[in-house]
């Protein structure tokens, strides 16, 4: 019996045919959210329990002198008003850097900062309760602008730290004096990314349900269910065994419910705490953009140095993260941003300075490339245009300096396998014609109507940074009746790993039939599988399904091959149907119900812990991540240089993520995230006015692109560079697609215009300031 | 249930006699039609509201009704309707292109033409298209009704010429042998968009004079507007590509932008311009 994951890792990941594993297999969940039965938090609201809004604060920087409620509380329909002080447990939920309180305490940081909870009988009492609250402050002047906030002293957004920087990060490489002095061109650059909301159709909910002993069930809008049961606890004070987190089916969440998820559902057991009673908090469209986390907004100073023959020499980079009133996973960006800055490129010296700087905005969170499409846009703008001043085509500029099996990252990390990047990019730039597009183009720059043709490459680390620990796990058992429960804390949240690639995996590692296999998905009833987010659904995050599903298929190989004396070789077994030696034949049901009887223990969990290496901090050097998903994206676009609109045409994209397990669900993701990419391009912008407020904080004045803005998306390209410890090989997928994209976008743009874009979003009225400098 | 708006009282009168009675008899109530303006607004407390007049059971407030000269539109006609109108495709190619960006096919089965334009918003699509086709509006009162040119209807900012106890009937637009349009509108993407500028011209073209010309926008001033000076600049001429510039760059001095969340007076003053041009070119098709 095998039962040690390395060798069921390594046995399904040199496997050479495939049952389930690489077909288009259909989700399951698909016709039934089409019909609308699927069920999401307020679905499971029911007649009597208590609902709850948060009142926010209306003021962006302040020192609390009293939060007034008790006028409200005469309301009989109105059951409670709680703030920090009803806190049992600990108020302090900051994940990085514990600056957070879970409801304002002392001081008021942002404009939409949650203050208090209002629970009441039904949504008119509590809705019309939050506007009552009353914050009594001493107001304080708000800094908005993140270079000004680094140099301040006087005003300070968290006074004990004694600066307005939460967290720097820095590699040391080489010496980039003597880099830049072998360099034949040198490019120099300030480049600027905004903010992006996360608009996913399901705002903020959790439903708290109390049980005896202060036990607690939460159903939340979750990313990371053992996170949110860790907090919950924290927050009451009790054991994290005491809380139960149950993710249904959500919609959508992009790591804005990675951040915000743990704390709606920490807020809501506040309130079933105190008032005994189920309740459900949720939070209106408003409420959901005024306060959770948004994309990076950033500055990034850029130097990059060239040899006539096309090598990097070397790239100097300050990074600057504005993280607005609390670190929040700021420093987790700010890392991943700084170790990603050089592109997936060989870089002999480099120097990367990042500064993580409070202000009294919204906080930065986690969405989609985590850091990465703000620092890939400047890294590859830098490309394109050392590629102009050195007369090399763009493409080849690239592959000249891109990473390979061997190559040293910036970080000094040699990857030794699964860097298919260079293949993939070469691939693509026969198959969408770059060359002839990109002359054509070129020659025909006149008239209203200008197109541009353009590309940008993306890179993304596997796993968490560093060596901060990382592992898998899942629990697997068989009923009698051969149907297969397997049990994970992966949530579905449109991405569909428990509803397709989970299942392919198992019913591929164990020969069973598809159909007996149910994910049991989204919960703390699962041992702890980390999150999802980080494109680690299908990926990190399934190693243990791999490995729980190994050991029972290595337990029944064990069996069979003792009962039925033949070598473990002979025994065949594939979508329900197994085969031992040449006379034996029999179901999957059969054999179950066989091994059931002769005392074969069928549930097992896997469990993989990642091997890491050495990082030092202090020179940001060693080893970084176990792996690197890789894209590269050529994108056309056509501009209107009457009225600055952009169009994007069309968007081939090319992916190095190892084994691609579902097709179609990878091609899902890629097209999501290519749409999404162009809105954040061309015109998301989040408006804050200047007492601090996002003042477009709906669907109508914050517009995210429809079918009409979306472009042709040409089938991927996939180059399957195997990763050892993923599933099958796979690496993860779910933000590549969105990485390049703005940097793919803005360099056709200036292709188009022949002129260089550095400062982002691509609204119109920008856009037509550049072609009237254009035609200057 | 996250939503939900003051508690109102809700009246759904048959006749218009009716519902102006109860306008005028209800203090703090107002006509709701489709509700895709109002209720946002009494959600947002931009509106408040005691009681609320539901015309879409007034039969004579619905419709399309080709009436040889006229065109009759009933104020209480979705704007999906209008869109699928057979008679609005032939006649008024312009109201037909207008409303076929506006909102999803969902907002449109509920939103009204009459809503539209009483709104008021600077941004209403319906408008430029009316405007350019010299619309009248039929509004009644209790005294009975009395007709308004749609270029005196929009008073102010989201203010209209609809006075206490009044309810517009429909709207009338004569047939024309003006067989010259072209509509453009710019938003922040390609559908269910407020304008950041929108531009409707028809003319009447023979021998290569421009023998009678209208021209509207809207999102460029506190109301949609007509812009008479470029229209006089055109009007009686040879078309010439000089002459479309000229005029142009008059729409340019008669609008009045802000800056607001869509985007900037600056850019604004300048889309009003370029796409003036663009729709003035197409229409009177030069180069």
């Amino acid at each position: 019996m095998v039962e040690d994951p390395e060798i069921i890792i390594r046995r399904w990941f040199v496997a050479e045919s495939f049952i389930a594993v690489g077909k288009s297999l259909e989700r399951v969940d698909s016709i039934e959210k089409v019909l609308g039965r699927a069920r999401f938090v307020e679905d499971f609201f029911e007649e009597g329990f208590l609902v709850a809004r948060l009142a926010l604060a209306r003021i962006p920087h302040a020192r609390i002198r009293k939060i007034s409620y008790d006028h409200i509380l005469k309301n009989p329909k109105v059951h409670q008003v709680l703030t920090y002080r009803d806190i049992p447990g600990e108020n302090q939920v900051g994940y990085a850097i514990p600056d957070q309180p879970l409801l304002a305490e002392r001081k008021v940081r942002y404009y939409g900062e949650p203050v208090a909870v209002v629970v009441g009988r039904d949504p008119d009492t509590v809705n019309s309760a939050v506007e009552e609250v009353v914050l009594d402050v001493d107001p304080l002047p708000a800094l908005y602008n993140s270079l000004e906030a680094m140099e301040r002293q006087d005003i300070l957004v968290h006074e004990a730290l004694g600066t307005n920087i939460a967290f720097k990060t820095r590699v040391r490489k080489g010496d980039v004096d003597s880099g830049f002095s072998k360099a034949d061109v040198v490019v120099e650059n300030t480049y600027r990314t905004h903010h992006q909301e996360h608009a996913y159709l399901e705002p903020e909910a959790a439903l708290a349900i109390p049980d005896l002993e202060n036990r607690i069930t939460v159903i939340a809008t979750i990313q990371y269910p053992h996170l949110g049961q860790k907090i919950v606890a924290k927050v009451l004070g009790i054991p994290s065994s005491y809380v139960k987190i149950v993710a249904p089916y959500i919609g959508g969440g992009f790591g804005g419910k990675d951040d915000e998820g743990p704390l709606v559902a920490a807020r809501a057991a506040l309130a079933a705490y105190h008032l005994r009673r189920p309740v459900l908090l949720y939070y209106t469209r408003e409420d959901s953009m005024q306060i959770h986390p948004k994309r990076e907004a950033t500055v990034i100073r850029y130097k990059s140095g060239a040899t006539q023959d096309g090598k990097l020499t070397a790239i100097e980079v300050t990074i600057v993260h504005d993280t607005g009133a609390y670190a929040n996973r700021g420093p987790f960006i700010l890392w991943r941003a700084t170790m990603h800055s050089s592109g997936p490129y060989y870089v002999p010296n480099a120097k990367i300075d990042g500064y993580c700087v409070y202000t009294n905005k919204v906080p930065q969170g986690s969405f989609r490339g985590f850091g990465n499409p703000s620092v890939q846009f400047a890294a590859e703008a830098q490309m394109d245009q050392l590629a102009e001043k050195l007369g090399f085509d763009p493409i080849d500029l690239r592959l000249i300096n891109m990473l390979r099996p061997s190559s040293e990252t910036i970080t000094g990390q040699m990857l030794m396998s699964s860097v298919g990047i260079y293949d993939a990019l070469k691939k693509l730039a026969s198959e969408s014609n770059w060359r002839i597009k990109r002359r054509m183009y070129e020659e025909s720059r006149a008239g209203r109507f200008r197109r541009g043709i353009g590309v940008a490459v993306g890179w993304h680390g596997n796993s968490t940074s560093r060596a901060v620990p990382d592992w898998s796990n899942s629990y697997i058992h068989i009923s009698r009746d051969g149907s297969v429960s397997v049990y994970t804390g992966i949530v579905e949240i449109g991405q569909g790993s428990p509803s397709s690639s989970h299942r392919q995996l198992v019913a591929e590692v164990l020969g069973c039939p598809f159909e007996k296999v149910n994910i049991v998905f989204g919960t703390t009833d699962a041992p702890d599988t980390g999150a999802t987010h980080a494109s680690r659904g299908t990926s990190v995050g399934a190693i243990g399904i791999l490995v729980a599903a190994g050991k029972i298929r290595s337990r029944l190989e064990s069996f069979l091959a003792e009962y039925f004396n033949v070598q473990k070789e002979e025994i065949k077994m594939s979508s329900g149907e197994v085969v031992v030696g040449d006379k034996v034949k029999m179901k999957w049901e059969e054999l179950i119900a066989l091994a059931y009887s002769k005392g074969v223990d069928l549930s097992a969990t896997g469990y993989f812990f990642l091997p890491k290496g050495v990082f030092n901090d202090e020179v940001g050097q060693g080893f970084a991540y176990p792996a690197f998903s890789f894209i590269a994206v050529v994108a056309e676009v056509e501009v209107d240089t009457f009225t600055g609109k952009v169009r994007v045409l069309e968007v081939h994209p090319a992916l190095a993520v190892g084994k691609v397990i579902n097709p179609e669900a990878v091609k899902t993701q890629v097209e999501g995230a290519i749409v999404q990419g162009l809105g954040y391009t061309l015109m998301e912008k989040l408006v804050i006015s200047e007492d601090g407020r996002i003042i477009n904080d709906n669907l109508t004045d914050y517009v995210i692109p429809t079918s009409h803005e979306t472009p042709v998306i040409r089938e991927a390209i996939f180059v399957e560079d195997l990763w050892e410890y993923g599933p099958f090989g796979a690496k993860g997928v779910g933000e590549m697609a969105f990485i390049p994209m703005p940097a793919a976008i803005a360099n056709a743009l200036s292709h188009a215009l022949g002129i260089r874009v550095t400062e982002l979003p691509l609204t119109l009225d920008k856009v037509y300031s550049l072609t009237r400098d254009s035609s200057r | 249930m996250y939503y939900s708006i003051p508690k109102v009282e809700y009246y759904r009168p048959k006749t218009l006699e009716e519902a102006i009675e109860l306008l005028l008899n209800i203090e703090g109530s107002k006509i709701v039609a489709g509700g895709t303006d109002l209720l946002v607004d009494i959600k947002t407390s931009r509106a408040k509201v005691r009681a609320l007049i539901d015309i879409n059971s007034i039969a004579e407030l619905r419709g399309i009704v080709d009436a040889g000269e006229f065109i009759r539109i009933g104020a209480a006609t979705k704007l999906q309707e209008i869109l699928e109108s057979h008679t609005i495709s032939e006649n008024l190619p312009l109201l037909r292109a207008a409303i076929e960006s506006m909102g999803s096919w969902q907002i449109r089965n509920l939103a009204t033409i009459g809503g539209n334009l009483c709104t008021a918003s600077p941004a209403a699509d319906t408008a430029p298209p009316l405007l350019a086709y010299d619309a009248e509006l039929t509004i009644a009162g209790r005294s009975g009704l009395r007709v308004v040119p749609v270029s005196k209807f929009f008073t102010g900012y989201r203010k209209t010429a609809i006075g206490y106890g009044e309810i517009l009937k429909e709207i009338v637009v004569r047939k024309s042998n003006w067989t010259k349009w072209s509509y453009v509108k710019l938003g922040r993407r390609g559908g269910f968009t407020l304008s950041i500028v929108a531009v409707a011209v028809t003319a009447k073209i023979s021998n290569s004079v421009v023998e009678d010309i209208r021209i509207a926008l809207n999102s460029v001033a506190p109301t949609p507007i007509r812009a008479y000076r470029a229209e006089e600049v055109l009007r009686g001429k040879k078309i010439e590509m000089k002459l479309v510039e000229e005029a142009a760059r008059f729409v340019a001095g008669e609008v009045s932008p802000i800056d607001d969340i869509r985007s900037t007076s600056w850019y604004r003053r300048e889309m009003s311009h370029r796409l003036t041009l663009d729709t003035l070119s197409r229409a009177l098709g030069v180069e």
